[in-house]
């Protein structure tokens, strides 16, 4: 198929528009076609997604960005395999989500995602250490979690923070463990919900950069719904959502395949 | 190295290790209910197994009492209200080598002082000696015309061998009582046993030598049991000329009434642990709710609701069985000191004491599973989206 020329990378689209799924990258890890989601609030029926195309390539950063109700937190759960559609074609790598059973779309969570959060959500009992190997605390393979976890938290600055409570740590650092948390199970896409929400503007910098980092080194996606301007100017691509509609789709990989380390 | 072998141990079994941390982040909500567990474990422990020393205590008692002996006096269907010679060699014939001792009882007259008397029951026997033992005193070879009387009669009048009592049959009204001195020839021997009379005279005194009850000695309950059931067959065929009464029916009946009261005091104790079980699903709800969003977060890193249900379960378990585990080691307490007490020895453990120990653990935990079942099944099957919405 031909491609169309298109001035973003075609890979964000409202649905209905011209040129449309044809765009969205064959190696996408999870993809949806002209996606609707419905919720019941109070008997009434709301429309929180009412039909978008979306892709997420391997390694890609994309941000959500978009008025609060317009969908970002609804899409977040699509891709999160949270939730599912109502209607419209979500896939992740070729399979159709909607015909997973929730034991299986569970194992795909865990296999394929991982989640960072506004409000960190460590837990409280356990340390950054046990925090990071929380996700993998049944899999009855300690040693090697353990391996792993205090290599991640190596990774993202805190080899000195392994025994702390979430308590005894500060904000950016509690990010960090849920950065690291993110990871134990080598995801793909790695999910984050206003990661730097709850973050002083440099902390949220230095979160940001180790996002950069983390998926050139670890070759994870990253998505992230945010307000933060700032948040969306550090992504490869921005998503606009208004009222359920992809408004508007900008791309900057240019400024990140130009980055000073490939 | 040390560490690395604990983790070992531990990353076998992490939902434990996780449910114990849960436990221990809200120490006192999680202590107040491992304490309800523990009243109904110790309620349901101390009163199984203490009632079930006495009952053993009890019934030692009456095996001492005469458990393995027979009674048997005349039917209704009999002729005659009494047995004569012929009747006892029958009875002795039909129970073999058991030995019997034929009684006669009647109420009697006891003149105290010339002006005061009371009535007493009497029992006419060819020799006491066969019944119970002597004190003091002695029987003569050829008892014919002295009287015995029991240790506790002695004490009430002060009685010794020599002294003289004055009995007289117990007369109609208007009739006059004719009394007769009797010598007290002997003491009877302190006892426990069941049916002492106060005082016993020979069978010729009686003047007609009728019996009134048959009394069959056995070895043991089953010998008794096999006595009684011969009699029956032998002598109540088609008429009851015979009631046969054995005490092995009353240890039954005894048995059946404290089985019964026992149960019925556990199952209070049960009720116990009832409320116990109300407060650890709140304790458990309480818990889930408080968590809500780090239950989502699990579910959303990958943990399925069988996971999520499992993680709380061992949890309430775990309440239930840090309650029943000091819950059993102070019923433990109780039910050495029952057995100190009714038994002799504080180790003197019945088979029916030790099921209703291992019964309230068994029943304290199981209790705390049921109550931990509908908060577990509730947050397992919370949607992660809605747990997260912030």
């Amino acid at each position: 198929m031909a491609p169309e020329p298109n001035e973003d990378d075609g890979r964000w689209q409202e649905a209905g528009d011209h040129a449309t799924s044809e765009t969205i990258p064959t190696d996408a890890i999870i993809r949806g076609t002209d996606v609707v989601k419905e919720y019941e609030t109070g008997g009434q029926i709301v429309r929180a997604l009412k039909g978008v195309d979306f892709g997420i390539a391997p390694a890609d950063f994309v941000a959500v960005v978009g008025p609060s109700g317009s969908g970002k937190s609804t899409l977040l759960n699509l891709l999160g395999l949270l939730d599912v559609a109502t209607s419209g074609d979500v896939r992740l790598r070729g399979r159709d989500v909607s015909t997973f059973t929730d034991r299986e779309r569970t194992r795909k969570r865990k296999e394929t995602i991982g989640f960072v959060f506004q409000s960190f959500y460590l837990i409280p009992t356990l340390t950054a250490l046990e925090n990071v190997e929380m996700p993998r605390m049944l899999d009855r393979t300690p040693t090697k979690t353990r391996q792993r976890a205090r290599q991640l938290l190596e990774r993202v600055g805190l080899g000195d923070r392994l025994d702390h409570y979430p308590d005894e740590l500060s904000g950016g650092q509690k990010q960090r463990v849920a950065i690291a948390r993110s990871l134990i199970n080598d995801p793909d896409i790695v999910l984050a919900d206003e990661p730097t929400g709850n973050l002083d503007r440099d902390t949220g910098d230095r979160i940001l950069e180790l996002f950069d980092e983390l998926r050139r080194d670890e070759n994870v996606a990253v998505v992230t719904v945010t307000h933060d301007d700032y948040v969306a100017e550090a992504a490869d691509r921005v998503v606009t959502l208004i009222d359920g509609r992809i408004r508007e789709t900008e791309s900057r990989r240019a400024n990140f395949e130009e980055g000073p380390d490939p | 190295m040390a560490m690395s072998w604990l983790r070992r141990v531990t990353g076998r079994f992490p939902s434990v290790v996780i449910a114990r941390r849960n436990i221990s982040r809200a120490r006192t909500r999680s202590l107040l209910a491992a304490a309800a567990i523990m009243i109904g474990v110790v309620a349901i422990g101390a009163i199984g197994a203490g009632g079930a020393a006495f009952k053993e205590s009890q019934l030692d008692r009456i095996q001492e009492q005469g458990a393995t002996n027979v009674y048997v006096s005349p039917g209704f269907d009999k002729e005659d209200r009494y047995f004569d010679r012929t009747d006892l060699m029958r009875i002795d014939e039909t129970v073999g080598g058991a030995g019997i001792v034929a009684t006669e009882s009647r109420s009697m007259e006891y003149r105290v002082r010339s002006n005061r008397q009371r009535s007493l029951s009497v029992t006419y026997l060819d020799d006491p000696r066969r019944l119970h033992e002597v004190a003091v005193g002695e029987i003569p070879a050829n008892w014919r015309r002295s009287a015995v009387v029991s240790s506790e009669f002695a004490a009430e009048y002060d009685l010794e061998p020599g002294d003289r009592i004055v009995l007289a049959p117990e007369t109609d009204e208007g009739e006059t009582a004719e009394f007769r001195a009797y010598r007290v020839t002997a003491v009877l021997a302190e006892t426990q046993a069941f049916g002492v009379d106060q005082v016993y005279l020979p069978i010729e005194a009686t003047g007609d030598r009728r019996y009134g009850q048959v009394r069959i000695t056995t070895e043991s309950v089953e010998e008794a049991e096999a006595a009684a059931a011969a009699l029956r067959e032998e002598f109540n065929g088609r008429k009851d000329t015979l009631i046969v009464f054995e005490l092995t029916s009353l240890v039954r009946l005894f048995k059946s009434i404290v089985n019964g009261i026992n149960v019925f005091l556990a199952g209070l104790g049960s009720l116990s642990l009832l409320v116990a079980g109300v407060s650890i699903a709140n304790t458990m709800l309480m818990s889930v709710t408080k968590r809500r969003e780090e239950i989502g977060v699990l579910r959303a890193v990958g943990y399925s609701k069988v996971d999520i249900l499992r993680i709380l379960l061992v949890e309430a378990t775990l309440l239930g069985a840090i309650g029943a585990a000091i819950g059993i080691a102070l019923a433990l307490l109780v039910v050495l000191a029952a057995n100190a007490i009714f038994l002799g020895s504080p180790f003197a453990f019945t088979s029916g004491s030790i099921l209703y120990l291992v019964g309230a653990v068994a029943f304290g935990i199981g209790t705390s599973l049921v109550a931990g079942a509908y908060p577990a099944w509730r947050a397992a099957n919370e949607r992660p989206v809605e747990a997260l919405r912030g």
